[in-house]
């Protein structure tokens, strides 16, 4: 609730009303306050000592209003008015305010028995990304967009984007920026599933993206194109640089449904999951698949279960870094949507996860994590302010 | 009238989140699996109702599936939703539920989500997952035209003891306001004066006939009555005799709730003139002429907002899924799932 300020509220009651018509949109505090002093200017008449209350009924908090007070008086004075108590020519009222997309400045003014009211709006600042907290994971901001992400990836021609409706390829500038090279659609019969999911996998100047029931190939190179096909070809999950697993996706929903096939030729149908990797303790190879239950199921190497950890959420990917044992799994951290998420690098010892690094910390979910490299994933993540959704690579680093 | 909840700042950034597509979090959304609702409010016609909110917004994901009026209805998922299907297989609403025995009901698990009042909100164990909308629910007094002195409905503008309503009856949920507009959608409602008075109510009343000062006010919603019997007291005290009746036809003024139905301020207001029968406002581009146009309305005391109330629901622990509900309190049930759901 916002306190009543009787003595103000009176005035409001008995006092004629002028309304200006002119719209106020500054850059900033800075411009709004500057806006408001030069119509306080007018009002009170140059050289005019005028008395300034404030308040804050905004969720900026006493700094913010001590910028917007510091703004104003400087403008007030700039316009050649006087900040003084003493025998005020006319009274004002500032206050911080705010609504849905608009920070404002209200101004209530009153000489004698004219009064006024003008506002000063800016626009809200989007939040600031979360600094860069990791010691071995490092993370970098490569792409953002309205539209879910659902992968990226890198051939030698730019970088490739997958999102529900399209493939499109960027092209670097000279100023590390991308430019669009071209931009092709992707249509599925119908409506893709909720929490829809993809992969690109990337060979030379040719790449295949693997969706729901979709299945499509396409090059780079010399210009973008793509053909795609209802079908359920099995999806290649690779950990670090190699090939690992095939596995069949649900074509409506937003797991793979447990069938899955080994590079040694294993064939076997397994509970349905979210994600797999490939990992080594101490030279033994492991397969550690996130199931439905929450739980990540850790298999040898005949897919028989030999452990699970319960700590992860439902992503995980693998690296191969040469330190951490040589094998990473980078896992997210399980929770509700619209939470924080966070990535986490962890080494599998004695059939338990051990954490290797500080986790990488994400003021939304983590929305598709995919390996990328030897020692990188790629991370996607919503802004739960902005459903904005941005693409980071994660990079393993040794001896930080 | 339902009346609700909470320290809506805390969880707008959330329901906002609700606005958005519909990717999965850290733990990735389950399929399957059946939402149990239950609410207040007792639909009786044929067919479930398709305009308005709550019920009405399944259809954006969901295909009804079982309906009995005024008990019970089942809504399965469309394959073929816009977004694609959702997670959930069905949501199955219960009505005519008291709140009382909704929180009760939630309390025992045997329902996933409930409707949560003053009374209910202010028990709910600590932990207990609530989502709750912006505040916008406004609650007011509209005269009738045949009221004709301004003075009598200055006088019960300033007799009403908003504050006092606010911190007992309505257990401090939403905000108290004179504005149309709730403040976190204008950012100008502090400027329009909320606090009692009752010595110029007084004043004001003081001048008139003693055959006007007598103010029937209707109250259909029996939740409301306390509210209404509040205002009659405060009256009473500035010397109007305000009669509480059951039946909002034909009495002097009204105890009604109005939502506001855009999150745009220009046309929220717009939409609130109409639902109040208020003469359309001019089109606002800035906040300033806004302001202008909703001190406009409010001129004439024909309508005193009182109260802007956010929705708030209780909800189960194997609900997961962004807030079910947007800033505006729109179901948002499909990108819900229940743990437990099977695949």
């Amino acid at each position: 609730m916002i306190a009543a300020v009787k003595r103000w509220h009176a005035v409001l009651c008995a006092l004629p009303f002028f309304i200006p018509s002119g719209a106020h949109a500054a850059d900033d505090v800075n411009g709004a306050a500057h806006d408001l002093a030069r119509q306080t200017a007018v009002f009170a008449g140059p050289g005019q000592p005028v008395s300034v209350e404030y308040r804050n009924v905004s969720s900026l908090g006493p700094a913010e209003l001590g910028q917007a007070r510091g703004a104003f008086e400087a403008a007030l004075k700039e316009a050649g008015l006087r900040v003084s108590d003493v025998a005020p020519v006319a009274e004002l009222r500032l206050t911080l305010s705010e609504n849905q997309s608009q920070y404002l400045l209200v101004e209530e003014a009153r000489k004698g028995d004219e009064r006024q009211v003008w506002m000063a709006a800016w626009k809200r600042a989007e939040p600031a990304a979360a600094a860069l907290p990791g010691m071995a994971l490092d993370r970098k901001l490569v792409w953002e967009q309205e539209e879910q992400i659902l992968d990226v990836a890198f051939p030698a021609a730019g970088m490739l984007v997958l999102s529900p409706s399209k493939v499109a390829l960027y092209t670097p500038r000279e100023n590390g920026s991308w430019a669009l090279g071209r931009a092709v659609p992707v249509s599925p019969g119908k409506p893709w599933p909720r929490d829809v999911r993809g992969r690109l996998r990337v060979t030379g100047a040719s790449f295949q993206a693997f969706l729901p029931g979709v299945e499509c190939g396409g090059a780079a190179e010399p210009s973008l194109s793509i053909e795609c096909r209802a079908g359920d070809q099995p999806w290649v999950l690779e950990s670090g640089s190699h090939a690992a697993l095939l596995a069949n996706f649900a074509a409506t929903r937003n797991y793979f449904d447990g069938r899955v096939a080994t590079g040694n030729g294993l064939r076997k149908t397994m509970a349905p999951f979210y994600s797999a990797v490939s990992a080594a303790e101490q030279g033994r190879p492991l397969w550690l698949l996130a199931m439905l239950d929450g739980r990540t199921q850790i298999f040898d190497a005949w897919l028989e279960t030999v452990g699970a950890i319960a700590s992860w959420g439902s992503d995980i990917a693998g690296t191969e870094a040469s330190c951490g044992g040589g094998s990473q799994v980078l896992a997210t951290r399980p929770g509700d949507a619209g939470e924080p998420d966070a990535i986490q690098a962890f080494a599998i010892v004695n059939h338990a996860a051990t954490p290797l690094t500080a986790p990488v910390e994400f003021a939304g979910p983590v929305t598709a994590l995919w390996p990328l490299s030897a020692t990188s994933a790629l991370a996607v993540v919503r802004d739960p302010l902005t459903g904005r959704y941005a693409a980071y690579v994660i990079t393993v680093v040794c001896g930080s | 009238m339902r009346l609700m909840s909470s320290p809506w700042f805390a969880v707008r950034n959330l329901a906002l989140a609700a606005l958005a597509a519909t990717a999965a979090a850290a733990t990735r959304p389950h399929y399957g699996g059946t939402l149990h609702v239950q609410i207040r409010q007792s639909f009786e016609t044929p067919d479930p109702p398709t305009a308005g909110y709550g019920m009405p917004d399944l259809a954006r994901a969901f295909a009804i599936t079982l309906w009995e009026a005024g008990r019970r209805a089942v809504y399965a998922a469309d394959e073929n939703a816009a977004g694609g299907r959702p997670f959930l297989d069905t949501v199955e609403i219960e009505m005519a539920r008291p709140l009382r025995d909704q929180s009760v009901d939630l309390e025992l698990a045997k329902t996933d989500v409930v409707e949560l009042g003053p009374s209910e909100l202010r028990r709910q164990p600590a932990g207990r997952k609530v989502w709750a909308s912006a505040p916008v629910r406004l609650v007011a007094l509209v005269f009738a035209p045949r009221v004709e002195d301004a003075r009598i409905r200055e006088a019960l503008a300033l007799a009403v003891d908003r504050a006092a309503i606010h911190n007992v009856l309505l257990q401090r949920q939403g905000e108290v306001s004179a504005a149309l507009l709730p403040q976190w959608l204008s950012g100008y409602a502090f400027l329009f004066p909320a606090a009692a008075d009752a010595a110029r109510a007084r004043t004001l009343v003081a001048g008139l006939p003693a055959a006007v000062r007598a103010i029937s006010l209707g109250v259909e919603d029996a939740a409301a009555r306390p509210i209404a019997e509040r205002i009659a007291l405060n009256a009473r005290d500035a010397g109007l005799a305000v009669s509480v009746v059951p039946q909002a036809a034909g009495a002097d003024a009204r105890l009604v709730e109005v939502r506001i139905s855009s999150l745009d301020p220009a046309l929220a207001l717009a939409g609130m003139a109409v639902s109040l029968g208020l003469p359309e406002p001019p089109r606002a581009a800035s906040p300033e002429a806004l302001y202008a146009a909703e001190r406009a309305l409010l001129e004439g005391f024909h309508v005193i907002p009182l109260f802007h109330l956010p929705d708030a629901y209780g909800v189960n622990p194997r609900v997961k899924g962004r807030p079910g509900i947007t800033p505006l309190g729109e179901w948002r049930f499909e990108n819900l799932w229940v743990e437990g759901g099977r695949p």
